[in-house]
């Protein structure tokens, strides 16, 4: 039933559990420069004043906690699957990560995705 | 795994899954967009629950945790862990690309993520996740929609979500 999927996807990524093949870096490498993503763009973010919680479950501000750290471990997900982790085994990348999406959040975020105005049905 | 075993388990769990997420990040509330709210008028006006229409709506009008559960199992097949993040990340976008805070959606794909890698130690691949999510989006949205709002309409009001109509 699934063979078709497995031939497809498996050609791109042959010969692997979790599909992790092109990473060269360790499971403990990774996780670790997760964290590090994650606490550098929360630290970064509460530095430039961005409030550390959303207002409430409908708000469109951005905060510390959403979508900072998300940014981060997208981005940093891209280069670690395409194997690109540079010095330390990434944990040089997962800090300018970081600050970029921490930069990015606060100077940049609503100039890429403007908040809904006038629009909301309340 | 038996294949057939794993689907439904699969199922199961992504149901469960969405199901919580998108009612804890307030889905049956409010209509986040015009869409939804005709959606929720138009099952009440078949004896359905509003807040099980409003439910129905918002997940058909922007990506939410359904959506982002989906995501997550194929970029979970396609890329492992990492693959779940980035379609958190993605699906992130899509939803601020659909006037959606985008709470739900996220955090619905990286639970899903957590669960792909959970439940992977039992056999369950990501494969039959990505079934199973399609079999979950079913009963809810295609079999009957205004016995799935009732049923959704229950469950908001378990968790204290339900719309104020």
């Amino acid at each position: 039933m699934f063979d078709l999927v497995h031939l497809t996807v498996n050609s791109l990524a042959v010969a692997n559990v979790h599909g992790l093949a092109n990473i060269t870096i360790s499971y403990f490498d990774m996780i670790l420069d997760y964290l590090v993503a994650i606490i550098v763009s929360i630290i970064i973010a509460l530095i430039l004043r961005v409030p550390l919680m959303p207002s409430d479950r409908y708000s469109f501000d951005v905060s510390a906690i959403f979508p900072t750290p998300i940014i981060a471990m997208g981005v940093l997900s891209f280069f670690l699957v395409l194997n690109y982790t540079f010095a330390f085994n990434g944990l040089l990348l997962a800090v300018i990560i970081g600050v970029c999406s921490a930069l990015f959040v606060k100077y940049l975020f609503y100039y890429v995705f403007p908040s809904p105005e006038g629009g909301d049905d309340k | 795994m038996n294949e057939i075993i794993g689907l439904i388990l699969a199922a199961i769990v992504c149901w469960l899954n969405f199901v919580i997420v998108d009612t804890y990040f307030g889905l049956p509330e409010q209509p986040g967009v015009k869409g939804a709210r005709i959606i929720g008028e138009s099952v009440k006006k078949r004896k359905g629950d509003i807040a099980g229409g409003f439910f129905q709506g918002n997940i058909l009008c922007s990506p939410d945790a359904s959506a982002g559960t989906l995501m997550a199992s194929i970029g979970y097949l396609v890329l492992g862990i990492p693959g779940g993040i980035i379609a958190a990340f993605l699906v992130f976008i899509g939803n601020r690309l659909c006037a959606d805070p985008g709470y739900a959606g996220t955090t619905g794909s990286l639970t899903a993520t957590v669960l792909i890698f959970i439940f992977s130690f039992i056999g369950l691949t990501p494969e039959m996740f990505i079934v199973g999510m399609v079999i979950a989006i079913l009963t809810v949205q295609g079999i009957d929609q205004v016995r799935a709002s009732i049923i959704l309409g229950k469950i908001a009001e378990k968790f204290n979500r339900h719309a104020e109509e």
